[in-house]
C-alpha cells in the first residue's frame, strides 16, 4: 500500500487511437467473456453493470452540421500513482509487481468501495449481484479469471493471465520471460479490435510500438494533471477530443 | 496420584499455551481465511488444457474466420482468426457470440410441432414424415426465405426448390439485394465487390461499411491499414448519410443527406465529373449525360438535398484528383435502399473508370455450384422479398402452400413488419429451421432447429462487399448440444426420401466436392499473400490443389482474385430517368450496429452491456434528433414521443444529438423483440414496423430507407 509513485522495469501500457475507434463495442464484449462477467438481462442501468472496458461517446458540443463524434474506450488506467491503492483498508488492491498492473484481489476485498470513490476514471465496478449465467452458459466460463461473488470490487487487469501465458510460452521456448517481444502479450480487447485502434506493449521498451506512440505529439492521458501517471495513452489529431481529456479552462491550451 | 483442581487448571492452561507453540491455531486461522474465500454458490472456472480451433462465423454477416478457445475440449470463447483474410484477428460482437449463444435460453432444443396454438416436441422422423406429406401435396407451391444464400447450404435449399419446380427462393434484405438487382439492370455480369484496401479516396454513400454492411470487419481492417498508428493516413474517407453513425464517426468528412436523396447526391457529383470531361464507354452515355446535365444541376441538387453546391464540387474534385477513388453505395441501416440508388452511386465509379481496377469496383465471378439446378446467389438476391410478401398480404399474389424459413426472421426483420407477419399468416404451412425461437419460428407450424455454427459443417462463400471470391469452411467443434440437426443434411435426406435426390448425401460430402471443384479453378489459399495484395499486383502464391481441404480444415480461406470482363455495361439511364426522389418533412434513419445482433439472433446476451443507455434505457427505445428538429416538434432531452408511419406507431424517448441532420429521426434497430428470451424481449420497439415499404420508380423494387415518419 503506497501513495508514492511506483516505477518498474517493465511498464505495460495501452495506446488507443481515438480517431480509429468506431465505437462498435467488440472490446467490451471480448473483455466480458474473457474475464467471466455474467450477462445481464437489463444492462441499461449503467450504475449496476460491470464494464471493465467501457466505450464513451464524445461530442464536440457544436450544433449540426459542425458537430463531431468520437468514441473513447476506457479500461483501468493502471496508474503509476494510483488513487485507489492507498485508500484500500485491506490491501486488496496494490501496485507491487513488475509491469505496473494494479492488482485486485477479490477474496481480500471487503466491498467498502473506497477505491471506487477514489478512482477518478470510474474504472472500478462493484458487483451488486452474484454472477448468474443462463442454464448451460456457465460452460463458457474461461479458466483465465476467477469468478467473483457479489459484494466485491472488480476492474480491468490488462488480462494479466495473458501475461502469465506469454511468460510461460517464452520459458518453454527457452527465451527470457522478462523481455517479451512486441505482441507476445496482448489483452483481449486489443486482440479483437476490428479497426486496430489499440496498441499494447511495454512503454519502456523501445522495441515495442507503444514506446514511440506514447511519446507522439498526438498522445495524451486522461486527467493528466492529477499526477496519477496512467499507463493508458490516447491519441487524436482532433483538438476538441484532446481537450476533453482534462478539465481545461476555456483559454487554456490542451 | 489424583488429578486435583490445581493440576487440572495447570494442565488445561499449559495445554492452551502449548498449542500456541504448535502450528495448529495458525493452520486453523489460515483454513478459516481460505474457507471465506470459497464461494460455492457461484460457478467455478473450468479445468483442462486450453486449446484453439478454427472455424468461421455464420451468425455474423461479415463472415469472419474465428479462432475458438476450448478448455478441456469445450468451447469457451471466440476470437478473430488472425490468419483469415476477412478477420485478420478482428471480430464483431456477433462473431464473438458464437460460443455463448450455444447456450442461449432462446435455443430451440428439439423439433416441435404446433398443436392447438402451442408447440409440442416431436421426433425428427415424425417431423420429416409430416414435412414430406405437406411438400408432396404442395407440388411446386413451395417457397423459401433465407438469410444465407451465398453458401452451399443455400444451394441445397435452392436445388430442392428447383426439383420441386419452384423458383420462389427469396433472400432477407441487405445491401447485396439492390446491388445484385442494380448491376443486372446495368447489364453487368457477376457480383460487385469493393476493393477498399487499394483505394485512396473513398466516398461512402450511406453504406454502414464498418458495421452492418457486408464484410465490415475486413473493411475496418482495410481502413485501419490506411491509418498506421502514429503515421500519416494514406487514404481519405468521406461519408454521406443522414446520421453520423459508427462509419461516419471515423471518416474525414460527413456530408449530411437524407437516405432517399443519396442517389440524387451521386448524380449531383456526376454533374461536376461530366463538366470536367469525364466519360465512359457505355452505350447510353449520351442519355445519361443529358439526364444529369438537365435534372441534377448543382442548384437543383442543393435544393433537393440541402447539400451546398461547393461541397458537391469539392467532393467531385477530390474523387477526380485521386489515384484510386472508390464510391460505395448503400444505406445507413444496411437495408431498404433500391437498385436505382445503387446505380446512381455506381455511375460515379463508371465515370471515374473504376470498374475492374485495383482500388475500384470489382465484378466477381459466381463460384460453381455443386448442386445441379441451384440458382446463383445473384439471381436470388435480385428478388424483392418485401414486395412479394406485401403482394401476398394484399391478395394480389397467391400464397405458397409451404414456406421454408432458413436463417431468417421475416416476421421481425422486414419493413411494415406487422403487415409482413400478417402476410406470412396467409401461408398455410410454415416450417422454420431457426436455431433460436424467433418471431417467425413462433408463428410456424413446424420448427426443425438447425445446429449452430460450432456444431455443424457449413461454409462462408464470398460475403457481400468483398473484392475477392472466397470460401471458408465451417466445421463442427462440438457435438450438437441439443436435439438439433444441420438443416442442409436434413433437406438432403428428405429430398432423397421424396425421390428428389439432390446429388449428395451430406453437406460435408458436398463441401468436399466444392473444395475439389474450387481446387481446379484459379485461386489460392490466403496465407503468404492476401487477395488485396494480389489485386494490387503482387504475385499470387503457389497453390497446392491437393492440400486445399486440409488448409480449409485448418481455418484458412480459399480465395480467388477474378474480374468478370464487362460487355454492354450501361448507366441504366432509363432507370435513372424514372427516379423521383421523395421528399419528406421528417424522415427516418436506422442505426443498426452489430452489437444488437441480427433479426435471426436477437440480442446476444453478452452484448447488452455494450449497448449505451442513449439507445435503450429501462426498456424504452431512445431516438436521436438534433436540437433544431426537436425544437420544431416541441421536444427536449428525455421527452416522450410517439413515432408513427406505415399505419403503426412506436413510443420512444428523445435524445438530442447534433450528429443527426435536421429533419431526420435516427432510430436504433434491433430492439422490440417479442420472441427469443429475456435478453431480447421487452426491450424497446422495432422501428422497422413504422418504415413504409414503397416502390422505387424505374425499378419497381421495394424501398424503405428514409421513409417518412410523423411525431405525435
Amino acid at each position: 500500500m503506497s501513495a508514492a509513485h511506483q516505477e518498474f522495469a517493465t511498464k505495460w501500457g495501452l495506446v488507443v487511437d481515438i480517431d480509429k475507434c468506431t465505437g462498435c463495442g467488440a472490446c467490451m464484449v471480448a473483455c466480458q467473456t474473457e474475464n467471466n462477467i455474467a450477462p445481464e438481462q437489463d444492462a441499461s442501468n449503467k450504475l449496476r453493470t460491470l464494464t471493465w472496458m467501457n466505450v464513451y461517446e464524445l461530442k464536440n458540443g457544436k450544433e449540426f452540421p459542425q458537430a463531431e463524434v468520437a468514441f473513447l474506450p476506457r479500461p483501468c488506467m493502471q496508474c503509476g500513482n494510483p488513487s485507489c491503492v492507498p485508500v484500500c483498508p485491506v490491501v486488496a488492491t496494490d501496485k507491487n509487481e513488475d509491469g505496473g498492473i494494479v492488482s485486485q484481489i477479490y477474496p481480500r476485498c471487503i466491498g467498502c468501495r473506497y477505491c471506487m470513490a477514489a478512482c477518478p476514471y470510474h474504472s472500478r465496478y462493484f458487483g451488486w449481484f452474484d454472477p448468474v449465467w443462463p442454464e448451460g452458459m456457465e460452460k463458457t466460463i474461461t479458466p483465465f479469471t476467477s469468478t467473483r461473488p457479489r459484494g466485491v470490487v472488480e476492474k480491468c487487469h490488462f488480462c494479466h493471465h495473458r501475461w502469465n501465458q506469454a511468460k510461460d510460452a517464452a520459458r518453454i521456448a527457452g527465451k527470457d520471460p522478462n523481455n517479451l517481444p512486441d505482441g507476445a502479450y496482448t489483452p483481449a480487447c486489443v486482440e479483437v479490435c476490428p479497426t486496430g485502434a489499440m496498441a499494447f506493449g511495454d512503454l519502456k521498451n523501445p522495441k515495442h510500438k507503444v514506446y514511440e506512440l506514447s511519446r507522439s505529439k498526438y498522445a495524451f492521458r486522461l486527467l493528466e494533471r492529477l499526477n496519477t501517471d496512467p499507463q493508458v495513452y490516447y491519441m487524436t489529431k482532433r483538438d476538441w477530443v484532446r481537450r476533453q481529456g482534462d478539465n481545461y479552462l476555456p483559454n487554456e491550451k490542451a | 496420584m489424583g488429578l486435583d483442581r490445581r493440576a487440572f487448571i495447570g494442565l488445561v492452561a499449559g495445554g492452551a499455551v502449548g498449542t500456541l507453540f504448535t502450528p495448529i491455531p495458525w493452520k486453523l486461522a489460515d483454513d478459516a481465511a481460505i474457507w471465506t474465500q470459497n464461494w460455492p454458490w457461484i460457478p467455478r472456472v473450468p479445468r483442462g488444457e486450453v486449446t484453439y480451433a478454427a472455424t468461421a462465423s455464420k451468425l455474423c454477416p461479415s463472415g469472419t474466420g474465428l479462432k475458438v478457445a476450448l478448455a478441456g475440449g469445450k468451447p469457451i470463447m471466440a476470437y478473430g482468426n488472425p490468419e483469415h483474410p476477412l478477420s485478420q484477428g478482428g471480430v464483431s460482437p456477433i462473431g464473438a457470440s458464437e460460443v455463448y449463444m450455444l447456450y442461449s435460453p432462446a435455443r430451440v432444443r428439439t423439433p416441435m410441432r404446433k398443436s392447438g396454438g402451442k408447440f409440442e416436441p416431436i421426433t425428427w422422423e415424425q417431423a420429416q414424415t409430416e414435412l414430406m406429406a405437406k411438400c408432396k401435396a404442395a407440388g411446386n407451391k413451395v417457397a423459401c426465405i433465407s438469410g444465407d444464400v451465398g453458401g452451399t447450404a443455400g444451394e441445397v435449399l435452392s436445388a430442392f426448390l428447383a426439383k420441386a419446380g419452384s423458383a420462389a427462393m427469396y433472400a432477407m434484405p441487405s445491401e447485396a439485394g439492390p446491388a445484385a438487382a442494380g448491376f443486372k439492370l446495368m447489364g453487368g455480369q457477376g457480383r460487385v465487390g469493393f476493393d477498399i484496401d487499394n483505394a485512396d479516396c473513398v466516398l461512402i454513400l450511406g453504406s454502414d461499411i464498418f458495421e452492418g454492411s457486408g464484410v465490415s470487419v475486413r473493411n475496418r481492417k482495410a481502413f485501419c491499414a490506411t491509418r498506421p498508428l502514429g503515421k500519416d493516413q494514406t487514404a481519405k474517407y468521406a461519408y454521406a448519410g443522414p446520421v453520423r453513425n459508427h462509419t461516419g464517426a471515423v471518416c474525414d468528412a460527413w456530408i449530411p443527406v437524407a437516405s432517399s436523396h443519396l442517389g440524387a447526391l451521386a448524380l449531383g457529383i456526376a454533374w461536376h465529373l461530366l463538366k470536367a470531361g469525364a466519360t465512359a464507354g457505355a452505350a447510353d452515355m449520351a442519355d445519361f449525360k443529358k439526364l444529369v446535365e438537365t435534372e441534377y444541376t448543382p442548384d437543383k441538387v442543393a435544393k433537393l438535398t440541402g447539400v451546398d453546391p461547393e461541397i458537391l464540387a469539392s467532393v467531385a474534385k477530390n474523387l477526380a484528383s485521386a489515384k484510386a477513388p472508390l464510391v460505395i453505395p448503400g444505406s445507413e441501416m444496411s437495408q431498404g435502399t433500391g437498385p436505382g440508388a445503387f446505380i446512381a452511386g455506381m455511375s460515379l465509379n463508371l465515370l471515374l473508370g473504376r470498374l475492374n481496377k485495383p482500388g475500384g469496383v470489382v465484378a466477381l465471378p459466381e463460384l460453381p455450384a455443386v448442386f445441379p439446378g441451384a440458382e446463383t446467389p445473384s439471381e436470388i438476391l435480385a428478388r424483392d422479398l418485401p414486395g412479394f410478401l406485401k403482394s401476398v398480404g394484399e391478395g394480389k399474389t397467391a400464397a405458397p402452400e409451404v414456406l421454408f424459413v432458413y436463417a431468417a426472421n421475416p416476421a421481425y426483420g422486414l419493413p411494415e413488419s406487422g403487415a409482413m407477419a400478417a402476410a406470412l399468416e396467409k401461408i398455410p404451412f410454415k416450417v422454420s429451421f431457426a436455431s433460436f425461437m424467433d418471431e417467425t419460428a413462433a408463428m410456424c407450424d413446424l420448427i426443425l432447429p438447425n445446429s449452430l455454427t460450432l456444431e455443424r459443417y457449413d461454409d462462408v462463400v464470398t460475403p457481400y462487399g468483398a473484392a475477392f471470391c472466397s470460401m471458408t469452411l465451417v466445421k463442427p467443434l462440438v457435438a450438437p448440444i441439443f436435439d438439433t440437426k444441420t438443416t442442409a443434411d436434413f433437406i438432403l435426406d428428405t429430398a432423397k426420401k421424396m425421390n428428389l435426390a439432390l446429388g449428395h448425401d451430406s453437406l460435408e460430402k458436398a463441401l468436399k466436392e466444392k473444395a475439389a471443384v474450387l481446387a481446379k479453378s484459379e485461386g489460392f489459399v490466403a496465407k503468404e499473400a492476401m487477395p488485396w495484395e494480389v489485386l494490387a499486383g503482387k504475385a499470387a502464391p503457389a497453390f497446392d490443389p491437393a492440400g486445399l481441404w486440409k488448409g480449409l480444415e485448418a481455418g484458412l480461406a480459399w480465395v480467388k482474385v477474378g474480374m468478370v470482363a464487362q460487355t454492354g455495361l450501361s448507366f441504366a439511364a432509363k432507370v435513372l430517368a424514372a427516379q423521383k426522389p421523395a421528399t419528406a418533412e421528417l424522415s427516418l434513419a436506422g442505426m443498426a450496429p452489430q452489437r444488437v445482433g441480427t433479426s435471426a439472433t436477437g440480442l446476444p446476451a453478452q452484448c447488452l452491456t455494450a449497448i449505451p443507455d442513449t439507445d435503450l434505457k429501462a426498456g424504452a427505445s431512445i431516438v436521436r434528433l438534433n436540437a433544431a428538429t426537436a425544437k420544431k416538434y416541441g421536444l427536449s432531452q428525455g421527452s416522450s414521443l410517439t413515432l408513427s408511419g406505415a399505419g403503426a406507431s412506436c413510443p420512444a424517448k428523445a435524445y438530442i444529438s447534433e450528429n443527426v441532420m435536421t429533419g431526420v429521426v435516427a432510430v436504433p434497430l434491433g430492439f422490440g423483440h417479442t420472441a427469443f428470451d429475456a435478453f431480447s424481449k421487452g426491450k424497446g420497439d422495432n422501428f422497422l414496423k413504422i418504415m413504409t415499404a414503397s416502390v422505387e420508380d424505374g425499378t419497381d423494387m421495394t424501398v424503405w430507407a428514409g421513409s417518412e415518419v410523423k411525431i405525435a
